[in-house]
């Protein structure tokens, strides 16, 4: 038999197979190799609008898969932040002067500008390495380490996990915990709480290094509830003590009348802007729920997160995908995310001369009172040589700072909006 | 070919009731999940009842099978049923498929070739004795009934297998919709994943290394069959042949793949694009590629 007529034969087989079982099975084979090594990699652009951050970010997960459901895990990411971030400085009718993080230099914010400190520029590394492997018939047991750098802070941690099958595998229990380590090292030093920015080479706000520390546990379970439906529940606490401020923030103290900055320390020349203060510790507890289901083509994943702090924050995470599996080689992906989280207690847009000052303040805007919603678009496609996919996003973020001010703040949006683009490009290959 | 009656055996095997027992001369196992295990008992007993009806009934060994009859039937014409109909039809298909490479009735070329580690290469005269009593053309085929030359044979085996692992499939969705794998000697088919994990692992067996898994391959849903025997070959005239027959030649393709696994909805059309492919020698790599279905060869 030559291959002289090219006429596939797919089709006479299918309807002599057909003629032969009486009815093809509705769901098409579904097979793929299985790789020693398989490879998951994105390139994530983020573009923050009015020059605000810029983030460029690789990641890869690399996994080698070993007999009897072993695995090892390694991830690898690098991210190259540039690009101007919010000090927590109120802005003002009048230009302001400000010392850079590292004390030898400073920089001047245009009257009426939102106060964006463009010393903003980091590359961070980190490497995590992940050990999976079953234990005895119906459990599993992973343990790992992990570390990133950043040239102001240093961050080491392990973590375990064990799940077990129950109820013939219909419903898995995991619990899991997580040891983190955070030595920081500010540009210029770590500063002290409340202390007032000072002039070019006057250190006496701040201090050298610091540290904190994350114990995270969790415990969760995953319930299959019909062959289309899968419930997932997950529980987690989290505690950080140290220091916990971000060293590059500040809170304007502005006059009472005018609204504009007092005077700070005597012959810097500058306003007073003091460095923000948290408290030393943090707990946090959330629960998270996710739900998937499968269509007869497509399958839709919804999720939901509620996060409580003792910092008096309280945030809600709602999150939808639909999967539309346009072919067997390819799919495109609408997903839509709502965040909403309520400010801290310490929170404060600005504070006010002569009022007593509180033991914690903190300006940062991811402590407001903020709302955000993502939409975005997913594209994959399976090819011979790889998975690929294309996801487009835009996130937009407002946040109510209720308080409209005291004199020229009034005039002033003291909490700007923040529109993000990002663009991500994956690549999944195994050998 | 089993002999006395034929026993199931069933363990817990990684959360998954395996159900096992032999027939068409194949381990033949079933995988359950999810199911407790008088029902998994229940499953692997309705897939050893089915399988052991399929091998009765078509079986060219046994004095009662439909095959039986027609290889018996001396010229004369022979009424099938509608089971018995199908699979001659579904073998005409191939046949014609195969522009004769695959016949029903080239199953007396067993005669000639022994693929065992001492096997050479038979006569030509034998192989020209062989190829009068082979061809499909000379059957008379007007659907029920059937007129086969005295001294011709046909032989079911060609498709038997992959047919079975179907029909149980089906037989078990019947009464469950628990995710299964039924394997019946390496041709096998998937009803779903199992559950919480994304694929049934299955091993393709390596060419050098026999009983070692070499390429793992995950099957969510859908069948795999395999075509060649990485054990059974002969070498001749400096050519390697394989255990599939070209029915008009004789001889194996030439150069064709120690094994072929090909992956199709069904076990009945994976096979047969393995055999297909097969009997295409070199060339059964570009069938494949050009019919668009995934496949592994070992060559």
């Amino acid at each position: 038999m030559q291959l002289k007529n090219k006429r596939p034969i797919g089709g006479a087989l299918a309807s002599a197979a057909c003629g032969l079982l009486g009815a093809l099975p509705a769901s098409k084979v579904h097979a793929e190799e299985s790789q020693t090594w398989q490879v998951d990699s994105a390139l994530l652009y983020y573009s923050e609008d009015d020059d605000r951050v810029r983030d460029v970010s690789l990641k890869a997960a690399i996994r080698r898969a070993f007999d009897e459901d072993r695995s090892l895990d390694i991830g690898l990411s690098v991210d190259t932040l540039t690009g101007a971030s919010p000090s927590g400085a109120a802005p003002s009718d009048v230009v302001q002067t400000f010392t850079r993080p590292s004390g030898h230099g400073s920089y001047q914010i245009a009257a009426g500008a939102p106060p964006l400190d463009d010393t903003f520029r980091d590359t961070r590394i980190a490497l995590s390495a992940n050990w999976s492997q079953p234990l005895g018939e119906r459990s599993r047991i992973a343990l790992g380490v992990s570390g990133s750098s950043e040239y102001d802070y240093l961050h080491l941690g392990a973590d375990a996990r064990w799940e077990r099958d129950f109820n013939q595998r219909n419903t898995t229990l995991f619990v899991g915990a997580a040891y983190g380590n955070e030595r920081i090292d500010p540009v210029g030093g770590a500063p002290i709480p409340l202390a007032p920015m000072r002039g070019l080479d006057d250190p006496s706000s701040k201090r050298s290094t610091d540290s904190k520390h994350v114990v995270d546990g969790l415990i969760g379970l995953t319930q299959i509830l019909s062959r289309r439906a899968l419930l997932s529940l997950t529980y987690s606490y989290s505690m950080s003590d140290g220091y916990l401020n971000d060293p590059y923030k500040v809170l304007s103290v502005v006059d009472p009348n005018t609204g504009r900055p007092a005077a700070g320390p005597v012959g810097d020349g500058l306003g007073l802007y003091l460095y923000e203060s948290r408290p030393d510790s943090r707990t946090k507890q959330s629960l998270y729920a996710e739900g998937r289901y499968a269509l007869d083509r497509d399958s839709v994943r919804m999720s939901y997160r509620i996060m409580d702090d003792d910092w008096g924050v309280t945030s809600s995470t709602v999150e939808a995908a639909y999967r539309w599996n346009r072919t067997p080689y390819d799919y495109i992906e609408p997903q839509a995310r709502y965040y909403t989280q309520s400010a801290a207690d310490f929170y404060r847009t600005y504070l006010v001369d002569g009022a007593p000052l509180p033991q914690y303040a903190s300006a940062d805007y991811r402590l407001a009172d903020l709302d955000a919603f993502t939409v975005g678009l997913k594209y994959g496609r399976r090819a011979a040589f790889g998975e690929y996919s294309v996801r487009l996003e835009y996130y937009r973020q407002t946040a109510d700072a209720h308080d409209s001010g005291v004199g020229v703040l009034t005039r002033y949006d003291l909490i700007p909006p923040l529109t993000a683009f990002i663009v991500q490009f994956g690549y999944k290959f195994g050998f | 070919m089993t002999s006395g009656a034929p026993r199931l055996q069933l363990h817990r095997q990684r959360g998954l009731w395996r159900a096992t027992f032999a027939a068409m001369a194949n381990p033949c196992e079933v995988l359950c999940d999810g199911s407790d295990e008088p029902s998994a008992r229940r499953i692997g007993e309705l897939a050893m009842r089915e399988a052991i009806r399929i091998e009765r009934k078509f079986s060219r060994y046994r004095t009662d099978s439909v095959v039986h009859e027609i290889n018996a039937s001396d010229g004369r014409p022979v009424l099938l049923d509608d089971e018995t109909a199908d699979l001659i039809d579904f073998g005409e298909t191939l046949w014609r498929l195969s522009e004769g490479a695959f016949d029903l009735t080239s199953g007396v070329l067993r005669h000639a070739w022994r693929f065992d580690a001492r096997a050479a290469a038979p006569s030509a005269q034998l192989i020209a004795e062989l190829l009068e009593r082979i061809g499909w053309r000379r059957v008379s085929w007007r659907r029920p009934q059937l007129m086969l030359p005295r001294g011709m044979e046909i032989d079911l085996g060609g498709v038997g297998k992959e047919y079975a692992v179907d029909r149980v499939v089906a037989a078990i969705q019947r009464v469950t919709d628990a995710p299964v794998l039924v394997n019946f000697g390496g041709d096998l088919r998937a009803t779903g994943p199992p559950r919480g994990q994304a694929a049934w692992q299955v091993g393709v067996e390596s060419a050098s290394t026999r009983g070692q898994a070499e390429q793992v391959i995950q099957l969510s849903v859908g069948a795999l069959a395999t075509s060649g025997d990485t054990r059974h070959c002969i070498e001749a005239n400096g050519k390697r042949y394989g255990h599939i027959i070209d029915a008009r030649t004789g001889w194996p393709a030439a150069d064709a793949p120690r094994s072929v696994t090909v992956a199709a909805d069904t076990c009945t059309q994976a096979g047969a694009y393995a055999t297909l492919a097969m009997l295409q020698g070199r060339n059964a790599e570009r069938l494949l590629q050009e019919e668009g279905v995934q496949f592994w060869c070992l060559r």
